[in-house]
């Protein structure tokens, strides 16, 4: 990679600068004794970082527009009627002159896919070369200028400083770009699949998308009713909360309000580690175990059980679940004063009676957000549902049959070999972006409600 | 928490506490020790069902403690330790008969900071008779409620609204809405922990009012910061330094002409 | 003893010694009791499912981590291999032995030791019971030594999936089970070689010498493994700086307005994102729009990397906060810059809770599957990938594509990488501890 190189020149070239400077200011200072600005390191650190800098913005803006410039010379030499006309047909194309020039190519190319691919790889190694030759030319040049200008009176102490603080501000700004990068490319993708599906089949009540390679024609493109992905989500979600909120809710109570040192100390690890195993072991237990242990328990009661259970996914999920409730119940026990209980003592209620009706009430608003930021963990939880919940989207609330759910539907969508852009593929930005509005909608609530419940005790 | 009952009759009576009537509650040879350090250190004392008993002495002085081994709050700490003799009509109420529930229903409690549930007033008050079965839901509790805030002094003032939290109302509202709530359960002793210390003023002396008419009703302990407070409310006083009880007797002796250099440094105002 | 005074306190004591009370007392301390022993229960319930997860886990892994091998005599035989020892070094005497025919060996070793099948259906049988690794297995050999051409050796070769189950059967059980699909003949030709004591198992260190393949008994997980280390090395590479970056501008320099505000509410939010939306964010972003090679531990690393920025920042802040002002205006009060406070003294201090905080995201980071499912990790990857931008896959993908798989053995092999990951989470989480209880002040 020519990239690579470049970036290794360049910081040879900085790391060079930063020694010159360095030694300049230190030969200075010990020449004149008077007063200086800043130390001889953070001059050398401040030649470096100028002649770092264009580096950084010519890689930066290359990596942002680069290939747009390239690929839009490449349309240019080609002749119009052969010029792919949709935005779509357009990035097919570059598609396939990636798959050609990575020597993949699975469809025989014409003619004026091979010239076009043979351009593109012609522009992409001069942009290579030029971007390479420039930003190394633009460093040496830039550095030479700031250790020709500075002397002792240059504040680059201050200046140092200041970038450290610019580079401390951008880190913190990533995660607000995460966000919106989720956002962006999930809305993007999802009108691109309202362009091949009206947004108002998402109302309907049959899952079955189809995959077509051609996505012009509008007829066998399945049909895209979220109806039953939502029904299967909420009831997995739900037989999860019957297990997690009670359990989670009982033993926080219990390890804050009952239990000694000794046991505590051997619980909340334990909690612990069942917060820290993976779920995807979850799912194996839950496929392996739980599922043919529910079926079997079924069957003895006579009842006909899926082998792929909304209870049995469920059931895991709910013990997954667990530790969180737990601690989140626990956070919100804490919160109340331990006057109030003390209060109640007092007054000669027993340990149960001030849990029930002094405890839980109070910190009712605190338990209602950890519920729903239980249930919002749910909603989004992928690895349990995918190996041990179904595929078929079943519209019932039985929870012995087998339903599916929203997750398990991107899994399954994105994981068969499938030809981007396609509906059916496309619709799994649909469904992320209703997962993220639901999770989104809950975590906040959540947050909203527990803020205002800690400051009435602040 | 360990017990260690030492046998010592209630009637035969140490020569600090003053002759006179039956004592209500007694403490013999009381220590409490939090982990490593003792807190309260042999401490004799008894009070008295017509009389404010006021605790005094510096910042960690072991008052406090010592107040709260009336009602076993000491219980909840969880490395306290209790021994000694403590009795309230001649009951060992460490003893393997009393339960917990039924010696805090005897022994109320107000605390330092007001701390009334989150609540309306109503259920802060009928919060106790509910949970003993002392009042049928009804009338019967509505009645218990009324006459609580109206020993309490507090009944005039929240009678319109009783519905709205407890929290809602101002801090010296809030306090006598505990003392109202430590009454609701027909105590027969009430133990104050600095009841006034987070009031104003005005608040205090309101709630001194209502120390001084719940006396007779209930032996009163109180523990205080403030001398003159002591001076106001109560008739006896014990002074604490250090965890042990330096000197006890009616509240004018104590601060007219105390027996202990100690004690006359204290009230001469030479502790921090 | 009741005070004969006072009317009110008499009546309070009769009434707390009345019968009805003191029942009404042992009821409620019954109902206390009850409650407690439903909280213990559900303490113990979820201790109950660890210790039921982890032996199940750990009784199926144990199996998978051994394996069953015959003794063969057998004949490397010049011709079939197409070399001798002379000619050996050669170009054509090692294309020879790397493409010679070592199914043709072990298929008349067998034959060989079972002299009296001659049918050759029955033959082809035969020749089921090893493993398609054991020809890997000669040809590595011969590669290594080649003065073994044209000499007859006893060599452990590995058996296949399903003569390795029914050997354990029969090892547990007094009946041997013929529930495999191994017919009955087989199953006696297995006695037979056990009887004769020309069996042995031993510990499976191929397991842990290999990438994926399709034959269970051949699978390993050092493919895996390599890939969670290369993508783990991306996620910290990326997480860590700017976590704590974040983290440092947003307790020591952010000042007081809405976009912090917003900054804030942002990162807790991100915090609770469900994991396979960022796999969707990698998808879109990182594949289709900046071209980064599909399935690569660089992509997966880049999605982990903002799927765990919100826990460290979140740590690091804890951290930060709890160094004390009063150290900061020390290191002020003696000229130090806003900068050289915070890289001299606050962020050394707060280094522990730092580091656990950062584990603690890498272990989230170690066992999460559903994003890398988005980018291509599910890939089949038989090679042990030694670069970022090769094909990979990681230890709870591999886990989750071996679950799938209806082979029995492969529920072995499921365990036993589930095991390899525990344990790997487990020594994180206690790094992670160590490190909070060692080296944190209180302050």
């Amino acid at each position: 990679m020519t990239t690579n190189v470049t970036v290794f020149a360049a910081l040879c070239i900085c790391a060079v600068f930063y020694l010159l400077a360095r030694g300049r200011a230190l030969a200075f200072a010990s020449r004149t004794a008077g007063t200086f600005q800043s130390r001889a390191t953070f001059h050398g650190w401040w030649v470096g970082l100028v002649a770092l800098a264009p580096v950084v913005v010519f890689i930066a803006v290359w990596a942002a527009a680069g290939q747009w410039i390239i690929e839009t010379l490449v349309l240019q030499k080609l002749a119009l009627a052969d010029a792919p006309q949709t935005a779509l047909q357009r990035q097919q194309f570059f598609v396939q002159i990636a798959n050609i020039l990575d020597g993949r190519a699975v469809i025989p190319p014409t003619p004026q896919v091979l010239k076009s691919a043979a351009d593109y790889n012609d522009y992409l190694m001069l942009s290579r070369t030029a971007i390479g030759a420039l930003s190394l030319f633009s460093c040496f040049a830039c550095g030479l200028l700031a250790l020709r200008r500075s002397n002792l009176n240059t504040p680059a102490q201050q200046r140092v400083e200041r970038v450290m603080q610019i580079a401390l501000l951008a880190s913190s700004i990533v995660a607000v770009l995460t966000t919106f990068a989720i956002v962006l490319s999930l809305v993007f993708e999802s009108l691109r699949f309202f362009n091949l599906v009206p947004i108002s089949d998402l109302l309907g009540l049959q899952w079955n998308p189809q995959s077509s390679l051609s996505f012009t024609s509008q007829e066998d493109l399945g049909s895209y009713g979220i109806v039953p992905l939502l029904s299967g989500t909420l009831l997995i979600t739900f037989v999860a909360m019957l297990v997690a909120v009670p359990i989670g809710l009982m033993s926080a109570i219990y390890l804050t309000q009952y239990a000694g040192k000794t046991f505590r100390a051997f619980a909340k690890p334990m909690l612990e580690i069942l917060a820290g195993i993976p779920t995807v072991v979850y799912g194996f237990f839950a496929a392996l175990i739980v599922a043919p242990a529910v079926r079997r328990a079924g069957q003895s009661f006579g009842l006909d059980v899926a082998s792929e259970s909304a209870l049995a996914a469920g059931l895991v999920m709910g013990i997954m679940i667990i530790p969180f409730m737990s601690s989140l119940s626990d956070d919100a026990l804490a919160a109340i004063p331990a006057d109030i209980k003390d209060g109640s003592f007092a007054l000669g209620a027993t340990t149960a009676e001030t849990v029930r009706q002094v405890l839980l009430p109070a910190a009712l608003p605190g338990i209602f957000g950890a519920i729903l930021l239980a249930v919002s963990r749910a909603i989004g939880e992928t690895m349990i549902v995918v190996m041990a919940a179904g595929l078929a989207a079943n519209l019932t609330f039985n929870p012995l049959e087998s339903v599916t759910t929203v997750t398990v539907q991107i899994v399954k969508l994105l994981t068969g070999d499938q030809a981007f852009s396609s509906a059916k593929t496309l619709s799994v930005f649909a469904l992320g972006l209703i997962l993220f509005c639901m999770t989104l909608t809950m975590n906040a609530m959540a947050l909203f409600i527990v803020r205002r419940y800690r400051e009435t005790y602040e | 928490m360990t017990h260690i009952a030492e046998a010592s009759p209630v009637q035969s009576h140490d020569n600090t506490v003053p002759a006179g009537p039956t004592a209500k509650a007694t403490a013999r040879a009381v220590n409490v020790t939090y982990g490593n350090t003792r807190a309260v250190k042999n401490v004799d004392l008894d009070i008295f069902t017509d009389e404010v008993t006021a605790l005094i002495g510096p910042s960690g002085c072991g008052k406090s403690t010592f107040l709260r081994c009336f009602n076993r709050m000491n219980d909840t700490i969880e490395n306290a330790r209790v021994s000694g003799d403590i009795r309230i009509d001649g009951e060992d109420i460490y003893g393997a008969t009393i339960n917990v529930v039924q010696l805090r229903a005897r022994v109320g409690m107000v605390f330092q900071k007001p701390n009334p549930f989150p609540k309306s007033i109503y259920n802060n008050v009928a919060y106790g008779p509910r949970i003993h079965g002392l009042a049928a839901p009804g009338p019967d509790l509505d009645q218990v409620v009324e006459v609580s805030l109206q020993k309490a002094g507090l009944w005039d003032e929240v009678k319109d609204r009783l519905d709205q939290p407890g929290t809602t109302l101002s801090g010296g509202q809030q306090q006598r809405l505990c003392i109202a709530r430590a009454i609701a359960v027909n105590p027969e002793v009430i133990l104050m922990d600095e009841p006034c210390s987070a009031l104003d003023p005005i608040a205090t002396g309101k709630v001194e009012e209502l120390i001084e008419e719940l006396r007779g009703r209930f032996a009163i302990m109180i523990v205080t910061h403030s001398m003159q407070q002591a001076a106001r409310v109560s008739q006896k006083t014990a002074f604490f330094n250090q965890g042990e009880l330096i000197e006890y007797g009616p509240t004018a002796d104590v601060f007219t002409k105390p027996k202990h250099e100690q004690t006359k440094d204290y009230i001469m105002g030479r502790y921090g | 003893m009741s005070n004969a005074n006072n009317p009110l306190t008499s009546a309070s004591s009769a009434l707390w010694r009345s019968e009805q009370m003191q029942r009404r007392i042992a009821k409620r301390q019954v109902r206390d009791r009850r409650f407690k022993r439903l909280g213990l229960t559900a303490v113990l319930a979820a201790a109950a499912f660890i210790v039921v997860l982890l032996s199940v886990v750990i009784t199926r892994a144990i199996p998978g981590l051994s394996q069953a091998q015959v003794s063969l005599e057998v004949y490397f035989d010049p011709l079939v291999i197409g070399a001798t020892p002379d000619t050996a070094a050669t170009v054509a005497g090692r294309t020879a032995i790397v493409y010679a025919n070592y199914g043709q060996l072990i298929a008349e070793a067998i034959n060989r030791r079972f002299a009296d099948v001659s049918d050759p259906d029955k033959q082809r049988q035969l020749r089921t019971l090893m493993s398609p690794g054991a020809r890997a297995a000669l040809r590595r050999k011969v590669l290594k030594n080649s003065d073994l051409i044209g000499t007859k050796q006893s060599i452990w070769l590995y058996l296949s999936d399903d003569a390795d189950f029914y050997l354990r059967q029969r090892a547990r059980s007094v009946e041997p089970l013929p529930m495999t699909s191994l017919t009955t003949k087989a199953a006696t030709w297995l006695n037979r070689l056990q009887d004769e004591n020309l069996t042995r198992r031993s510990f499976h260190w191929l397991f842990f010498q290999r990438g994926d393949s399709r034959e269970p008994e051949l699978a390993g997980i050092l493919g895996a493994v390599m890939g969670s280390f290369l993508t783990l090395t991306v996620t910290i590479a990326i997480a860590f700086p700017v976590g704590l970056a974040s983290a440092i501008y947003l307790e020591e320099f952010a000042p007081k307005n809405r976009f912090v505000d917003i900054v804030e509410v942002n990162i807790n939010n991100l915090a609770a994102i469900p994991s396979i939306i960022f796999g969707l964010l990698g998808l879109a972003v990182l594949l289709n729009v900046f071209h980064l090679p599909r399935s690569s531990p660089l992509v997966g690393g880049i999605t982990l990397a903002l799927m765990t920025l919100p826990t460290i920042i979140i740590a690091a802040r804890a951290a930060i906060t709890a160094v004390p002002h009063s150290l900061r205006e020390a290191a002020m009060a003696i000229g130090a810059s806003p900068i050289q406070v915070v890289f001299h003294h606050v962020v050394p201090c707060a280094m522990p809770g730092i580091m656990s905080g950062t584990i603690i995201g890498m272990a989230q980071a170690l066992g999460e599957t559903a994003p890398l499912l988005m980018i291509g990790m599910v890939a089949f990857v038989v090679d042990v990938p030694g670069g970022l931008s090769e094909a990979a896959t990681t230890l709870p993908v591999q886990i989750f594509l071996w679950a799938d798989n209806p082979e029995r053995a492969f529920t072995e092999k499921t365990s036993a990488a589930i095991l390899v990951l525990m344990l790997f989470l487990f020594a994180m989480n206690g790094l992670a501890v160590y490190l909070r209880n060692r080296f944190e002040t209180r302050w």
